[in-house]
């Protein structure tokens, strides 16, 4: 028999009383959870507009790390729940720093994001006024860590690093192969990106005194609809190697129309660009996709941590773990282990628990997560991966390869 | 710069041009017709695309032979959003109409982010990666599938737009409304068929490039400025013009990626729109 039949019972009791439950049952449910605490972290990523492919893996990683987590105990030391506040940037610097200072507001006691330097260094001006640590998961400008900040630390590597790095993997590549490699054309989208570390790379390949010769660099719009014009002049200008900056689009593009000009390559190496290991890529461009190697700061997957990171990827979103969403997990777990560590959660507190950070066995590439006085991870790096079998695999440095890199790569009509 | 390059250019110009043509001559045909600029023209086209990823996927046919259901459903989707949204803003300054158009794209591109997600789709067709030797130069043969098929459609439409009955309402609803309605058109009708033929147009445009161009939501707003680049070319309203236009902006696109540099593409579709805009202000085929 419910209250409402029951005689003498007038409306403004039944409310008064349907209230008192509600307020019981949601102390209760409170109570059933054990941790009364939760500590916010918010995670900014481009989720919609031009990069919303890229900006939704990383919240992936991020939701995915934050999940781990809270199963594992949440911040024991402080017996505390963490919850993700989700920011999306649209990929626009400013709306990015608007919604730092919103997640701010909500409460949040750590940044992280958020894929675009720009966007990295208007929501790092905002943590800075704001006084809220941020860390950096994926953004490589090198200015984000030289311009000062003090609550900025960042995970991923830099653009110099990046071009330094691509430029030391082909050179390992062409001596492991002793392949006669002397011209080579590259290619990238003229978005800051692609300029940045396109121009990061072709001075380190002349600071390095590299043997090959660049006879032709190519720009063209991040938005380009036809790459067989580009293509028709990397024909033209008879590369023994591609070297491409790029996103996703374009390099399945890029290598359909390489392979109905059928243009002679002994191998495409991207030093350091996304398009290259993704599920899309790899299910669309099938055999012609084989052996593209790339070099971006990669999964190791020789980690502790790997495969049980990979399987969940895989069981949560259907695809497995690659540099956005691993950088992004990655981000969770420094915040995370900076906030166990930290003797207060006031954001001196937070800081000087992220100054101090060791993190040995982690996911990503590199050497233990550790910052330098400017907050930059003097240990991230890169990897050089290829897709093997229709399955990125790393071939180089030795220490974390899965697989010998194949180069040259066979004619595009050998390929099965 | 060799002889080749130009001619590859040239052949992979005048392809792509003709899928500009199809595309504009439904811009072009709106416009005409009720004098709309239909900003949602790229979405559109993206709908056209989606709906051909989905019908070949689902029904396990070549995406060409799926044509006719992006034609027929985007014919629906361009009636019903002329006869329930666009009508209504006909007689209101122009600003009002940009607005709806420009919400209706944003509708469509956010809808289509959610619904779909920000993954690149496209479609499975054994031509897609075909070629073709033609002396020295390649030819991409989805390419030539789809200028062939874009020009066979828009002499088709002309040809029904000429000919036919409803062509002739059609012309006459577009050079006097009241004219038309005194002689008993059912004009608002008329007008929903006019906006449902613009955006079968564009709707099939799309088709017609997804073997080679994957969709997803934010593909449309370059096809949308490269229509209107098309349009105002070729002269405002003029079907024709569309059609010429298109190929001129096709080539000129591949002839400057080739002559200047590859980023220069919208540069050269642009200036040439200025060049235009100055020299024959009614564009090439319009009437002043």
């Amino acid at each position: 028999m419910g209250l409402v039949g029951r005689p003498g019972m007038d409306r403004r009791a039944f409310l008064a009383g349907a209230g008192a439950a509600a307020v019981t049952m949601a102390a209760g449910a409170r109570i059933g959870a054990a941790q009364a605490k939760t500590i916010k972290i918010g995670a900014i990523h481009p989720v919609s507009g031009v990069l919303a492919q890229v900006g939704q893996a990383c919240r992936q990683g991020a939701q995915l790390a934050v999940a781990e987590i809270n199963r594992a105990g949440g911040i024991r030391s402080k017996d505390a729940r963490l919850e993700l506040l989700v920011g999306d940037s649209e990929s626009k610097a400013e709306v990015g720093a608007a919604e730092a200072e919103r997640l701010i507001r909500e409460g949040a006691q750590i940044i992280i994001g958020a894929f675009q330097s720009d966007v990295v260094m208007a929501i790092a001006q905002v943590c800075e006024r704001r006084e809220v640590p941020f860390v950096v998961d994926v953004g490589a400008a090198d200015q984000i860590t030289t311009s000062g900040f003090t609550k900025v630390f960042r995970i991923f590597p830099t653009t110099s690093a990046l071009g330094k790095n691509g430029a030391a993997y082909l050179a390992e590549i062409i001596r492991l192969s002793g392949a006669q490699v002397e011209r080579a054309v590259v290619t990238y989208t003229k978005d800051l990106f692609g300029t940045v570390v396109s121009k990061a790379f072709l001075q380190a390949m002349e600071a390095a005194k590299s043997p090959v010769k660049i006879v032709e660099v190519i720009g063209y719009d991040l938005t380009v609809q036809d790459l067989s014009t580009e293509v028709a002049r990397i024909k033209a200008a008879r590369p023994d190697v591609l070297l491409p900056f790029n996103r996703i689009r374009d390099s399945v593009m890029l290598v359909r129309e390489l392979y109905k000009q059928r243009v002679p390559l002994k191998g495409i190496l991207s030093p350091g660009s996304p398009g290259w290991y993704e599920k899309e890529f790899i299910e669309q461009t099938g055999p012609l996709g084989e052996f593209a190697m790339d070099a971006p700061p990669w999964y190791n997957p020789k980690s502790p941590l790997h495969g049980r990171v990979e399987a969940a990827f895989r069981r949560a979103y259907d695809r497995g773990v690659d540099t956005n969403s691993g950088y992004s997990y990655e981000g969770i777990v420094v915040a995370a282990d900076a906030l166990e560590r930290a003797k207060s959660l006031d954001p001196a507190g937070i800081v000087a628990a992220l100054r101090t950070t060791s993190i040995k066995d982690h996911l990503m590439a590199g050497g233990p997560i550790t910052f330098d006085a400017q907050g930059q991870n003097v240990n991230a790096s890169t990897s050089l991966i290829q897709v093997q079998k229709r399955r990125p695999v790393v071939v180089l440095p030795d220490a974390e390869a899965e697989a010998r890199p194949v180069f040259p790569a066979p004619g595009w009509d050998e390929r099965t | 710069m060799s002889a080749v390059l130009l001619g590859q250019a040239l052949v992979g110009g005048l392809l792509t041009g003709a899928v500009y043509s199809l595309m504009a001559v439904g811009l072009s045909l709106i416009f005409g017709v009720m004098r709309v600029t239909n900003f949602a023209h790229g979405e559109l086209m993206m709908v056209g695309m989606y709906v051909t990823v989905f019908a070949s996927a689902a029904s396990g046919l070549d995406p060409y032979l799926t044509l006719p259901a992006a034609a027929v459903s985007l014919f629906v989707v361009g009636y019903l959003l002329q006869r329930v949204l666009v009508g209504r803003v006909l007689e209101m300054p122009e600003e009002i109409q940009v607005l709806l158009l420009v919400g209706v794209a944003l509708v469509l591109q956010n809808g289509a982010l959610f619904l779909f997600g920000p993954n690149h789709r496209g479609v499975q067709t054994p031509l897609a990666l075909a070629a073709l030797p033609l002396g020295p130069l390649t030819v991409d043969v989805a390419r030539l599938v789809a200028g062939g098929l874009a020009v066979a459609l828009t002499g088709a439409l002309a040809l029904f737009l000429g000919r036919s009955r409803l062509g002739t309402l059609l012309r006459a609803a577009a050079d006097s409304r009241d004219g038309a309605r005194i002689v008993g058109a059912d004009v608002n009708r008329l007008y929903g068929v006019a906006y449902g033929l613009g955006a079968a147009c564009a709707g099939t445009a799309g088709a017609l490039i997804v073997p080679f161009f994957e969709v997803a939501p934010d593909v449309a707003l370059p096809f949308t400025l490269t229509s209107f680049v098309v349009v105002i070319l070729g002269g405002m309203g003029s079907l024709a013009g569309a059609f010429v236009g298109g190929l001129v902006v096709g080539v000129a696109e591949a002839i400057g990626a080739v002559v200047f540099a590859p980023s220069l593409k919208p540069v050269v579709a642009f200036g040439l729109l200025v060049l235009i805009l100055v020299v024959r202000p009614t564009g090439l085929l319009g009437r002043a």
